[in-house]
C-alpha cells in the first residue's frame, strides 16, 4: 500500500498528501499530535521526517525568488509534481532506493507551489526573517546552524526523533480540517 | 548563574517543545537588515550579539553533530529490530545530547536577550509569531485547495 494514495481516516491506513502536510507544519505553540499509525509504520515516519525536511528548507529560502514565478508556472510544476509522487509509488515498482531522495525532491517542488500559491502579495514580515540573499556566506552558515539547532534542540523531528514515535494518547488519526486551518 | 537565569532556564525545559521554539527568534536574526531595522539593533547590539554567538558557536556544532549521531544510532537500532534495553539506552542518548545542545541555546538566547532593550526583545517575538502564523495561513488555504480538488 502506498502512502500517498491511501485513506488516512484508518489508523490502519497510510497517510495521505494533506495528512503528511498537516503533520508538517503544525500550528505554533501547539504540541503535534501524531497519528498512531506512525509509531507502526516506518515507511509513513520517514515520509513524514522528508516532508517536514522539505518545508524547513523551504522555509529558509528567500521568499522574493519564488515570487518571480506566476502562479500558473507554479500549479504546473505542483500538478507535475503530484503526478511524479504518484508515479513513485505505484504497486510493483521499486521504490525503496529511491524514495529516500525523490520524495524529498518531490515534496520540496511541491512545498514551493504551496508557499506561492493563494498568495497575491508576499508576507513583509515572513520575509523579514527569511531573507537570506543578502548575507554573507559565513552569515547564511551561521543561519542555517542554528536554523538546525533550533530544529533539533526542540525534538522537531520524526523519524529518527523519540517524540515523533510517541503518539499523543488518544489520538489515533489526525484532520488538518480539525486543527484550525483555514 | 544568575537566580533569574536559572529560574528562566527551569521553565523553558518544563514547557512543551513545540512552544519553547515558537518563543525564541530562529536563525541569525541580527544579521537580516529588515529586522535590524524593525527593532532598531544599534552596531553595538549587532556586535555583541556577534560576540556572543562566537562564543557559542563551538558548543553548538558540537551539540548538533552529537544528537545527529546519537539519532543515527538510534534509527539504526530501530532498522535492525534491536532489542528493547538497546533501543531504551539509545533513546536516552538522544534525549541526553537533546538536552545539552538545548542547554547551549538557551543561554545564548538568554545572553543575547540581555543586549536589547524589552521593546526590542517583545518586537522580535512577535515577529516570529507573525511569520509563523501567516506561514500557517497559507498552508491552510493551500489544503482547503488541494481537498476541493480532490473527489471524495
Amino acid at each position: 500500500m502506498d502512502p500517498q494514495n491511501t485513506n488516512r481516516t484508518s489508523p490502519d491506513a497510510h497517510l495521505a498528501d494533506d495528512a503528511l502536510f498537516a503533520l508538517a507544519l503544525p500550528p505554533a505553540g501547539v504540541p503535534e499530535a501524531l497519528p498512531a499509525h506512525l509509531l507502526a509504520c516506518p515507511r509513513c515516519a520517514r515520509a513524514l521526517a522528508d516532508w517536514k525536511s522539505a518545508v524547513r528548507d523551504l522555509e529558509a529560502r528567500d521568499e522574493a525568488v519564488l515570487d518571480r514565478r506566476s502562479a500558473e508556472e507554479w500549479e504546473a510544476v505542483e500538478d507535475a509534481t503530484l503526478a511524479a509522487i504518484r508515479r513513485e509509488g505505484a504497486p510493483g515498482r521499486a521504490r525503496a532506493k529511491t524514495l529516500r531522495w525523490a520524495l524529498p525532491v518531490a515534496a520540496s517542488l511541491l512545498v514551493f507551489a504551496l508557499f506561492v500559491s493563494n498568495r497575491p502579495t508576499p508576507s513583509p514580515t515572513a520575509a523579514a526573517l527569511d531573507d537570506t540573499a543578502g548575507l554573507s556566506a559565513q552569515d547564511q552558515a551561521d543561519d542555517a546552524l542554528l536554523r538546525d539547532v533550533d530544529r533539533l534542540a526542540s525534538g522537531d523531528e520524526t523519524a529518527s526523533g523519540v517524540g515523533g514515535l510517541a503518539p499523543d494518547p488518544g489520538t489515533s488519526d489526525l484532520a488538518p480540517a480539525d486543527e484550525g486551518r483555514s | 548563574m544568575r537566580p533569574l537565569a536559572v529560574a528562566l532556564l527551569c521553565a523553558a525545559f518544563l514547557l512543551p517543545s513545540s512552544s519553547r521554539a515558537a518563543d525564541l527568534p530562529e536563525g541569525k536574526w541580527w544579521k537580516h537588515p529588515r529586522v535590524a531595522a524593525e527593532i532598531n539593533l544599534t552596531p553595538d547590539q549587532v556586535r555583541e550579539m556577534d560576540d556572543i554567538f562566537a562564543r557559542a558557536r563551538p558548543k553548538l556544532v558540537e551539540g548538533k553533530a552529537e544528537l545527529e549521531k546519537r539519532q543515527g544510532d538510534l534509527q539504526d537500532a530501530i532498522d535492525a529490530n534491536a532489542g528493547r534495553g538497546e533501543v531504551a539506552s539509545r533513546i536516552e542518548a538522544v534525549e541526553a545530547a537533546r538536552t545539552e545542545l538545548q542547554k547551549t541555546r538557551i543561554l545564548m538566547v538568554l545572553d543575547m536577550r540581555r543586549t536589547l532593550k524589552p521593546e526590542q526583545w517583545d518586537r522580535l517575538i512577535e515577529m516570529r509569531r507573525e511569520i509563523r502564523q501567516q506561514r500557517r495561513e497559507r498552508f491552510g488555504r493551500y489544503l482547503e485547495r488541494r481537498r476541493g480538488e480532490q473527489p471524495r
